[in-house]
Parts: C-alpha cells; structure tokens; sequence
C-alpha cells in the first residue's frame, strides 16, 4: 500500500484528485472485501460513511468487515438518555456514537463482527445480505438453526437474536449493516443498554426493540470471530463470483482517504452524537428536605429549551428560580455544563448557603437524569 | 368539461380500488418477494394519485431521488412521490430541517426512518426553509397515507425559479419511473 501511495504521488495533479483507495479500488477489480484495521468506533463509522461518499458502487459491492472496542451505538433518530445507561458508560469509560442509519440501539465489543454491505441503490438488498450470512453459518455448522426474520434480525434456534440489521439509503448508493455476536460480554451489553431514566422522558424518538440475545460460541465454542468472519468473506466471495483476497484498510490513512479525519471528527462532536436527538420532554421530581419538587424540561438539539420548576410557595425566592432557569435555558442537556453552570450561578449570585443548598439538590435531581 | 372531470374521477376511484385490494393483500407476502409486486404496482397507484391530484394542482414537479415540489405564490411545498413513499414502506420517523436552514439544489435536508433504513432527502429547489409539516412528529405515517396532502415534508422559499422549469413534470416523472423499472 505505502508503496502504491508514494507512486501516485508522481502522478499528474487530476488523477491525485481523485481518491487513492478508489484507484486502488478500481485496480484490483469490481466486487472487495475490506477489513478494517480499527477496533475504533468513529473510525469505522467514518470508514463507511468515507465509502459510500466517495466510492463509485453503481458497478460495484463492496463487504466491509470490522469489530469494535466497547461501544454503544444508537441509531439516528433515536434518543440516548432513553436508549442507554449514561452514566453507567461514563463512569465505565464507554463511548456512545450516534450511527447515520436508521434502526435501534447496539452494543458491540470485539466479540461481535460488524459487516457492511455497500451496493448501489438499486442492488441493496438486505435479505440477500443475510443470507450470505446464514449461509456462511450453516457452511461451518451444518446443524446449527439460523434463519432471518421479517425485521431481518438473525435468530439461532428461532428465539434467540444474534445479528441486528439497519440501513442507510443515499442518492445512488446504499449500505446495509448488521452485527453478529460471536462472544461479546453480554452481562455488560444489558447493563449499558438497560437506561436509568426511561421513564421520565417522553419523546418520538424511534425506539429499540428489546431482544433476547445469544452468543455463537455459547451454542459452539469453536464459532469465534475469526472462523466465522473468514466464513463469511467466503460466503461473500461465492455469493458475487469473485475471488480477490481481503485488504486491510486503515480508516485513520488520510492519505488513502481524503476527509476521512474530518468524518471521524463530525461523528465525535456533541452535536453529532447528542445534539441529534429528535426533541423531547422530561418530567421527574426530587424531594428536598421532604418538600416534593417538579422538574420539567424540554429538550431540543440537546439543549434544555424550557425548564420549569414546581415547588411550594415560599420555598425558594421566585426571581432566583427565574434567575436560574434563565441560567439553565440554552445549555447542554449533560452533567458537566450543569455542573459548572450551577457553580457559576451560586458564585455570581452570592446566594445565602440554605438557598444555595436547595438549588443544589435541584441539579442533581436534573443531573441524575442525564 | 365537467362531465369529463367526473368520469375520470369516477375511472380513478375503481383504480384506487384495486390498488387498495393489491395493497393489502401485500402484506401477506414475504418480504423478500415485495419488490416485485410493489413493481407492478407502482404504475396503477402512481396513476391513481397523480390523475386525482392533477386537475386540482397542475404544477406538481419531480426530481429524480423522488421528492416532489408545488410552488404556490412563491412559496414551495416538498414531499415524497407515491413511488418513494411505497418503496420505503412503514414511516416510523421523519428528520426535518430547522426553520431558517439554507439549501441548495440537491442538498441533503434530512431523512425519512423505516425498517430500520434510514433514507436521506434532498431539496428539489434551492431556498430556505420556512415550515415543516409538525404533524409528522405524532404521526409519521402520514407520509405513507397522504404523500401528496397530508404528509407533505417541509415548506421553502424560492430563490432560483427557473430550477423549478427544469424539474420533471408529471408525464415525465412517470415515464422516469418506467424506465428505471426496466
């Protein structure tokens, strides 16, 4: 590959405007499996998105075959506070990313394959897609009962999900992706995507299906992830008619894939991940002192567009709790900004200390839902 | 002219029949066999909508990823054409633009949710977004239901007119669809 690169670099400046990995692409024939070198959540998220931008597939499949460090990933519309366990992944170190196909919420490790299959608009064909997948199974084990469902989930032995689908469709070209468990931490997969405060959140965000899950290798333990991915390059293989061995592909080569680095970065930023949650309302309480206090806030692009406070009269002063709403409106819907909003505020208003403690006990009730 | 209008309405509403029966009698299939059914269907339901729609709004156009645009005093309405709508099945989610969001020709301006595919939108016309349907919020079906009323997507000015000259009318719309059936 490195030798490739500093060749093209002699090439006129027209042919180096154009996508090194699509060159290569175009050199070694139509249909390729890649496989990512990253085990980084936003690098192969922005491996597919750089693939389905600036790849030609009118003519062309492409298999792209990866796994992950511990991640969750949400679909695009979806809302994370009720998807996931926020502050379970925080304090685990678990990063969230937002996917820009539709579908439910995931948890991948590196026991769980991630397979994405790119073909033009008119070629995506997901039941096909899974059948390379079934099939590639029962090539290893011819008993094993695997089959596709409507909702093209895999079921092992009819009850049990071991692969989720979901799909994006762009002007010419489309991918489908799906994930399969081989071995992943399952008690980890239920704790992170089981969310603290579901029931405090109203909103249109599309929600997951809860399934029950299993494991391959909890029914064989030879199906680790590297039989079955091999298996399933060569399910792939058979399916399109070719035979072009695997390349491994960095999704960090800027190089290779120019704006690769800027696609990594969008699916990082706040505004991607957080601020894309379909608007919604949350409505709790909290009970200070054992005076029963109502939280309810709107939420639009992550950021808290109303938040009204219902207390007793006479609890607090009402201009410090308008002062304090005020305060709020506007900000990030996430622990941290609250946080050093609520500093700032007790700090800038010299609030007598039984004030400041009440307005404290509000955020963290405001906190505990984020 | 009048006695005319009302056969063809008339000759409409048995079209619209039969594509309902067709309809529903989809579900029942499988769905890896949807495609092709949904094919031969598309040219009766597609006839349907447009030939109802057509005496009342004549400047119905179409873009090629299938959005459809009707410009009234200036200001331009985009939806999803009867094909799209079919294609995508189900609408579970519909992602709109924010008021105020300037769009080119072509650009993306958000996408529409179903079975777990995400399908990206793009404005036929370049302008800036002064309403969205807010009842898809609730009821995101409506796409489906009513793609060319009720299930309208987003509202835009427009700033480039003779875009819309070189969109395509209804006859070519349909003949485009045609052709990509082949």
């Amino acid at each position: 590959m490195i030798l490739r690169l500093s060749d093209l670099n002699v090439i006129s400046k027209s042919v180096r405007l154009k996508s090194t990995l699509t060159t290569f692409f175009d050199e070694i024939g139509k249909d390729i499996i890649i496989k990512s070198s990253s085990t980084g959540i936003y690098e192969n998220l922005a491996l597919e998105d750089w693939i389905h931008d600036y790849v030609d597939l009118q003519n062309r499949n492409i298999l792209l075959l990866c796994r992950n460090s511990p991640a969750v990933v949400i679909g695009r519309h979806q809302n994370p506070w009720q998807e996931c366990n926020l502050p379970l992944m925080r304090r685990l170190g678990i990063p969230l990313a937002r996917r820009r196909s539709g579908g439910g919420t995931v948890f991948h490790d590196t026991g769980n394959i991630n397979m994405t299959f790119f073909t033009s608009k008119k070629k995506y064909d997901r039941h096909r897609n899974l059948t390379v997948v079934t099939n590639a199974l029962k090539e290893l084990r011819p008993n094993l009962d695997v089959n596709s469902t409507d909702r093209f989930d895999i079921l092992l032995n009819g009850h049990y999900k071991i692969s989720g689908t979901a799909a994006k469709l762009g002007r010419t070209a489309a991918y489908h992706h799906c994930t399969l468990l081989c071995s992943v931490d399952r008690s980890l997969l239920s704790s992170v995507l089981k969310s603290n405060n579901s029931q405090v959140i109203k909103s249109n965000a599309t929600p997951s299906v809860p399934s029950p899950v299993k494991n391959l290798m909890d029914v064989d333990p030879s199906l680790d992830t590297d039989t079955v991915m091999e298996a399933i390059a060569s399910q792939y293989k058979k399916e399109f008619d070719f035979a072009t061995p695997v390349i491994t592909v960095d999704p960090t080569h800027e190089s290779l894939m120019p704006g690769v680095h800027k696609m990594t970065r969008d699916l990082l930023t706040w505004e991607w991940v957080y601020g894309k949650t379909p608007k919604f309302s949350v409505s709790t309480s909290v009970v200070v002192d054992r005076v029963n206090i109502t939280l309810d806030m709107d939420i639009k692009n992550g950021k808290v567009e109303r938040f009204d406070i219902g207390f007793p009269d006479g609890w607090l002063p009402l201009e410090i709790v308008n002062e304090f709403t005020s305060t709020m409106n506007g900000s990030r819907f996430c622990p941290r900004e609250t946080a050093v909003l609520l500093s700032a505020f007790i700090r800038t208003n010299s609030l007598a200390a039984d004030i400041a403690e009440k307005i404290h006990r509000l955020c963290e009730g405001v906190i505990s839902v984020m | 002219m009048e006695i005319r209008v009302r056969r063809r309405m008339a000759m409409c509403s048995v079209v619209r029949c039969s594509a309902i029966s067709l309809t529903s009698s989809l579900s029942r299939l499988s769905h890896r066999n949807l495609l092709i059914p949904f094919r031969l269907l598309e040219t009766s339901c597609f006839n349907r909508s447009l030939s109802t729609s057509s005496p009342f709004c004549a400047a119905l156009r179409f873009t090629d990823k299938h959005e459809w645009v009707r410009v009234e005093s200036g200001v331009a309405t985009v939806g999803i054409s009867n094909f799209a709508q079919e294609a995508l099945g189900d609408v579970v989610y519909c992602g709109l633009p924010e008021i105020g969001t300037k769009l080119s020709q072509s650009d993306e301006f958000g996408a529409l949710e179903s079975v777990k595919a995400a399908s990206e939108l793009y404005s036929p016309l370049t302008g800036e977004v002064t309403e969205v349907n807010d009842a898809l919020a609730d009821k995101p079906g409506l796409v489906n239901k009513s793609c060319y009323k009720e299930g309208w997507l987003m509202k835009m000015s427009v700033s480039v007119p003779e875009e819309l000259d070189a969109l395509l009318d209804e006859a070519a719309y349909e003949r485009y669809i045609k052709s990509i059936e082949d």
